[in-house]
């Protein structure tokens, strides 16, 4: 798929940074990109399972474009999520259908992480495709 | 000394590795990585009936770790196991199945390691045996008066000799005198002890004793229980096939009588004979001199962890071990990893296999720090001065 510009933007401004630290500095900084499901409405149905991490979403499809909140207590993870917010908030659902993980590769975060958030960014990644297909 | 490790020479990110995963694993010496090559590329062969060149070197290169593991530890009986957790698997099989029977307990406490904690409840679903948990108390030691009151029934304790997370050091001594003058056995986890301190089993007067060689310089795959003659004498064999039989006919089968009836199958033979070199790298090492040196540092770190806000849980008494396991405030554990491994440090985070002894802390994991002989006191300084830059960046 083509990405947007604000994803396009943030892949090629991860590709530039070759510290690791600094690329999870970004990562950390991207967690203030997502619509904040709050840990009070956190529960089993937003729970993302697989994750190490308290890692919560909420997706709905509006005027047939995605919605997304999510959160967790791991800025990390909620990184990541912010992440997924940028890819795919506003997007036509067809749109977002097309994505693939691929693009989470491209920036070089997932060699950052630790296998387990790996597979964790994956199964959100999973859950959020998942979600978009039943509710479009 | 750290020359003698090659994976210390290694950078991470960019950085050097300051590994302080020891409590996990620790790292081999070139003496124990070259021998594993040696045997392979000279020796290999199956063990004990072969007559030929090899086998017979095979053989001898085996058997050397169970002498070596005897005379370390003073023990009559060694039996070669897969690590710790088979080394309580087996004592619940062989030793367990046989010898206790309804209405018996056993005792464990709150503080031990799932290895020593899941094989007793399975053992207890099956036989209508009762488990009690000593409770570990607000200052990190077992409340040793609920133990001593606790014991009728009482047909085996089995006790972390040191704690994984806290490094505290339970008073063994005290704890066999109990459960002997109350007819009971013990069986010592010494995971995390062995690898620390030379422990007489004989005079300490344990019946069981199961470690690992891989936390304490040799190779993952390999541990063993150490048995006392008694005990041993009790053991009926637990997995049946090749080596631990003495005949084998469509009658029935006769087992050895020897440590090999519970060592059923080919060995780990290129394991045990890298565990022998790291037996004899630790030979080399000042074991009593290094651990004041290792608990000094541990006790530095725990002092500024706690002047940076963390929460540290442990006490790094004179005989605990040199692990200090914290908490940030507000900043989650992984994330906190996470960082530090950008700049090369290897730290564990989680529940470290010890979720009862974590409810009862009230927590659901650390972040562990934890030193081995080939540390120094450099490291543990540049990671506060790590932690402080992480701190000010991201917290």
């Amino acid at each position: 798929m083509t990405y947007s510009d604000k994803l396009m933007e943030l892949i090629e401004e991860f590709k530039g940074i070759e510290d690791k630290m600094e690329r999870l500095e970004m990562v950390f900084e991207l967690s203030e990109e997502v619509n904040l499901l709050s840990p009070e409405e956190w529960s089993d149905s937003t729970r993302i399972i697989g994750c190490q991490s308290e890692a919560h979403i909420r997706l709905n499809i509006q005027d047939s474009k995605v919605s997304l909140e999510s959160g967790a207590d791991s800025k990390l993870v909620q990184g990541l999520m912010g992440i997924m917010t940028i890819a795919i908030h506003g997007v036509e659902a067809e749109q977002a259908l097309l994505l693939t993980p691929d693009f989470a590769t491209e920036m070089g975060i997932l060699n950052s992480l630790s296998p387990s958030r790996s597979n964790g960014f994956r199964n959100m990644f999973d859950r959020v495709m998942h979600e978009i297909q039943e509710k479009k | 000394m750290r020359d003698q490790f090659p994976i210390l020479q290694r950078e991470i990110n960019g950085h050097p590795l300051v590994y302080f995963d020891n409590a996990a694993t620790t790292q081999k010496p070139s003496s124990v990585i070259n021998a594993m090559n040696h045997y392979y590329a000279n020796s290999n062969a199956n063990v004990h009936r072969g007559v030929h060149t090899l086998a017979g070197e095979a053989t001898e290169g085996y058997e050397s770790c169970r002498t070596s593991l005897k005379k370390r530890f003073n023990a009559d009986r060694a039996i070669i196991t897969s690590g710790t957790t088979e080394a309580i698997n087996l004592v619940a099989h062989s030793w367990g199945r046989a010898n206790l029977s309804d209405g018996d307990a056993i005792i464990l406490t709150e503080m031990e390691h799932h290895s020593d904690i899941v094989p007793w409840q399975m053992l207890a679903e099956e036989m209508n045996i009762e488990l009690r948990y000593v409770p570990v108390q607000n200052d990190f030691t077992l409340d040793m008066e609920l133990f001593e009151a606790s014991m009728k029934d009482v047909k085996l304790v089995c006790v972390v000799h040191i704690s994984n997370v806290l490094g505290v050091c339970n008073p063994i001594e005290q704890i066999i005198s109990i459960a002997k003058k109350n007819g009971a056995k013990v069986l010592l986890d010494a995971a995390q002890s062995a690898p620390h301190q030379l422990i007489n089993f004989k005079q300490i007067g344990a019946d069981f004793m199961a470690f690992s060689a891989h936390k304490m310089c040799g190779p993952t795959g390999i541990g063993a229980l150490l048995v006392s003659n008694e005990a041993f004498a009790e053991m009926k064999p637990f997995m049946g096939g090749g080596d631990m039989i003495e005949t084998v006919s469509i009658h029935g089968s006769t087992y050895q009588t020897n440590e090999q009836k519970f060592e059923a199958g080919t060995p780990r033979i290129a394991e045990a004979i890298g565990w022998t070199e790291a037996l004899k790298w630790l030979d080399t090492i000042d074991l009593e001199k290094e651990h004041t040196r290792l608990i000094e540092s541990a006790r530095w770190l725990a002092t500024k962890l706690r002047e940076m806000g963390m929460t540290v849980y442990g006490r790094h008494d004179e005989d605990d071990a040199a692990v200090v396991s914290f908490l940030h405030p507000t900043m989650n554990s992984e994330d906190l990893a996470h960082l530090l491994d950008a700049r090369g440090f290897a730290v564990r985070t989680g529940h470290h296999c010890a979720q009862p002894l974590l409810d009862r802390l009230e927590i659901s994991g650390t972040i562990r720090a934890s030193l081995y002989f080939y540390n120094t006191h450099e490291e543990v300084v540049s990671f506060i001065d790590c932690l402080t830059e992480i701190l000010e960046r991201f917290s």
